[in-house]
């Protein structure tokens, strides 16, 4: 609203905003942002493999070297740089939750190497195995299940194919939950030509299965460097196929399309873009009049915000610390640093399972909020040396420094919520003094000299990310607000976006969140002819202002 | 008191409002808000993607429009909102205000017929509830206008009820002192420089101890200071009196009249030697007067600060017309001053208001709450936590699934109403439990509104012949149907928080800081930062009224290192969250 400096108003559009952002909302997506920066231009894939300027990446590079552990049949050589840019939690889902269990990794055969071709006879698509393909529709299926709303936006939308004509290529995580929104697409009328937006994250099977029902999919799970980049070439790179709509997890796709085909812009009507990161990007571009269509940024719409950060921290805070390390939270001391919206999920949770929680703040107005939400609000330095259990959500970095780690008794808990690894500083622990013990995968004991215990989680890196599974629940609203901003930038009139950063209007936003309320059997109130007109409100919405606060 | 005065004064009222009504079509209204700053960021989304289902463009105005302060789900009684509804709250208003006449009813009806508070919010309502003058000297029935009072230092630039009360008056302001810490450290931290120094404010707001603490706050940072009532009943006489005697130019008595109302504020205003630069509002009243009467003043005036919906709507519309000449800043929406008047206020009256009035146990009992707002989210909360069973309906998706992520059963209001044994509305809405509902309730349900005037509960429906009203105590009715059943309606579907309820001085003491820190702000800007436009609080001065009041809960707020605050791209010192930010 009205800030009295005039150039803040149209903030939502500008740049800088993702850069705030950073606080709260999107602090954990960072996390998995790796080299997102958008500084790491792409044409300097060089300066990927130099170990990138900027903190993030740097960090995030450690963070993936331990991923590239857990995937260690791929040759480490790709491992060192991951080609995720994708950071919003819903995107980031497949590094904990269901790895290709089919995984046949006795075939180390490239898949660029092998033609293979799928029941139909056709052979524009590059994936591990397509013999898979039963599994991976199976999966799929399961996924369906839990995506009711795609699955409604299908039933309803098919009539009229929203998107006939639309040639849409993508670039995401292959997941089941991906390929229902894929398959959505095409029963909306949609072309799709698909690959991953991370080397690890694709799920071999899914991808088969995609590729047997005729979706052009290259991606399979351990690409290398090359590898990625080639599947996105062959994507785009299509004789007498013309891509008219870009999806985009993290910026890597547009990126490519703006280096080498920047005569396919041409055609396009517009970019939707679901990452933090490709958000900034986009963002960037904008500012240096390089936007050349209108893109859609769905990662602020409300609905994706709350369940991204809110709803699903809230769950996945006792989740991790469960798994992790069988604490009990009733009457435990807990601090939670940071009362954002990942924060307020903690502190509600832990209080609900009778936890005694202590909430650190910079913000004056979170601070209150914390005090009126019944929490005390004191400096990390007070409590130090009470509390069971350290939470960091604040988007912030060396929010637990080595000296408050040295104050900590034993036994206590430290773990991070916000932001890639940045907010504990582990560096400091690689002490000689200190010994490291591994007692299970993701917990770290760090043994003082005088033999007091800190249990570290995931080495500093997101314990929501790291030590729980993102529900299929909050993908599927991630992926309705995706179908909806194709749709809505598909069939827009003729100069309804300009070349810009939009955000999903609130109408749209409004009908994702509606198209989930079946799942809880939720029963929406109509207003009358006679009430909407006193309201002044359009009885099918949008029934908030823009800058409603929710 | 003439009463052809009186009678002019109402007709040009009544044409004001019935101006208002015919302006207030959507289309104007939705140019409005697109001309206005606060629009702006909203008409990316508003105007240029109106949505798939929308592509009717007499509705992309509609949506512009409201972008106002958004009544339904966060105004505790917000009137005031998009469209042709403007019009409709005064009269609901004078319902309203028929009502508290007859709590009032010392004063001669006459006045009655129309409410002279225009102010909306919650936090500036507090007088109707709370400490009423308790030294009224209803036995002196002279008008305080036909006497000559002065002070104990010889000044009689003031017209109050009676001087000789001060000492009890300033009895009241130093208990409010002690439960507003946020003005008195921002007395100390500002009293060195002055900020105010050479402000000539001129305030019409309700004058209690509260807003003296806030005057004396003002004075201290060197502004001089004039005042009128922004409401006839609600001034604690005392409190004018200390004032008075504190040396303050204060026109202002509980029960003025009409003529007395509009005296006051002209006295205030119209001074030989004395020019106002800043002008505190509540309710838009002082601002129509001096343009009204003296358009010239506002070459000098700095800027107007204004609290209220319903000012801020006339403000709004003043600029959409092209006749807004100063800066002017809306505290109504600032988020600190939002959060505390609708979600954590209500929040505990819900429970206040309802044990006052019934002394119904809460637990195990099934609530439904029309509307999940910030008013309905603050008793969600507040109810669920002493073991109700809670229901809600709502309109909104986004709102709805958020209720159903909070644990709370999404139903229509129909399929629970024969089980409820509460119903509480705070949807902004019209008639959102009528005659119908109300019939199929079972005995003994207690029926309420948080939200919204009186509109949302149809209680005219009630007033049949075959239904028997009986009231069982203040503020309580019985209705009776012929079968026996009876309903329990609580304030007669007027403001359950308001009738039935205090509003705390901490509440009051969020408001009184954020209108000092704009006087501040709108006072010291540099030329050409504020134009002739409405503004709203920046988030640097929101932010600090949240600070000064965190001393109040013993609260550390933690600091950024250099380091931290370079990594976060961020001043040490805020602000700390972009404009946009929803705080939840």
């Amino acid at each position: 609203m009205s800030e009295p400096a005039g150039e803040t108003k149209l903030e939502p559009k500008q740049a800088s905003k993702e850069v705030k952002e950073s606080e709260n909302v999107a602090e954990k997506y960072s996390a998995m942002t790796v080299s997102k920066n958008s500084e790491v231009t792409m044409g300097e894939l060089s300066s990927v493999f130099t170990a990138v300027p900027t903190h993030k990446p740097v960090k995030k590079q450690i963070q993936f070297v331990e991923d590239k552990q857990e995937f260690s049949r791929f040759p480490t050589k790709a491992g060192r740089r991951s080609l995720s840019r994708s950071i919003s939690q819903s995107s980031t889902d497949s590094y904990s939750s269901a790895a290709s269990y089919t995984d046949s990794s006795d075939d180390e055969t490239s898949p660029r190497d092998k033609t293979q071709v799928n029941s139909k006879g056709s052979s524009d698509f590059c994936v591990k195995n397509i013999k898979q393909a039963e599994f991976g529709r199976r999966e799929i299926e399961i996924a369906e299940q839990d995506m009711s709303a795609l699955i409604a936006l299908r039933k309803r939308a098919q009539g009229e194919k929203p998107l006939a004509g639309a040639k849409i290529v993508g670039c995401t995580h292959i997941t089941a939950q991906t390929a229902v929104l894929i398959e959505t697409l095409v029963a909306l009328g949609a072309q799709c030509r698909w690959t991953a937006c991370n080397i690890y994250s694709t799920q071999n099977e899914v991808a088969a299965a995609l590729s047997e029902s005729g979706v052009a999919v290259f991606a399979w799970k351990g690409e290398s460097e090359d590898d990625f980049w080639w599947c996105i070439d062959r994507c785009i790179n299509t004789e007498g196929w013309q891509p008219n709509m870009i999806l985009d997890d993290g910026g890597d796709l547009t990126h490519w399309v703006y280096k080498k085909y920047p005569n396919v812009f041409k055609k396009i009507r517009g970019i939707v873009e679901e990452s933090v990161t490709g958000v900034h990007r986009l963002y960037q571009l904008s500012k240096a009049g390089k936007l050349c269509v209108p893109a859609m940024n769905v990662n602020d719409s409300v609905t994706k915000q709350k369940f991204d950060n809110l709803y699903c921290c809230r769950e996945s805070i006792l989740d991790g610390l469960k798994r992790t390390t069988d604490v009990m939270f009733g009457g435990k001391q807990v601090i939670v640093c940071g009362y954002g919206e990942v924060g307020k999920g903690c502190c509600a949770a832990l209080k609900a399972l009778g936890a005694i929680v202590y909430v650190t703040e910079i913000d004056p107005i979170c601070a209150l909020q914390a005090c009126m939400d019944g929490f005390r609000v004191v400096k990390l330095n007070e409590v130090i040396r009470q509390v069971d259990v350290i939470i960091t959500c604040t988007g912030n970095k060396n929010v637990v420094t080595r000296d408050q780690l040295d104050r900590m008794k034993n036994g206590s808990i430290v773990c991070n919520m916000g932001h890639s690894n940045t907010e504990i500083d582990v560096a400091s622990l690689r002490t000689p003094e200190l010994t490291w013990e591994r007692v299970r995968s993701q917990v770290d004991h760090v043994i003082w000299p005088d033999g007091k215990r800190v249990i570290l989680l995931a080495e500093g890196r997101l314990l929501n990310l790291s030590c729980s599974t993102v529900p299929t629940f909050v993908l599927s609203i991630t992926a309705t607000t995706q179908a909806l901003a194709l749709i809505e930038l598909y069939n827009a009139p003729e100069g309804r976006y300009k070349q810009d950063v939009y955000l999903l209007p609130k109408k749209m936003d409004e009908y994702v969140a509606s198209l989930h309320l079946a799942t809880f059997d939720a029963h929406l109130t109509e207003l009358s002819d006679e009430q909407a007109k006193y309201l002044g409100l359009n009885k099918n919405g949008p029934f908030k202002p823009n800058y409603y606060r929710y």
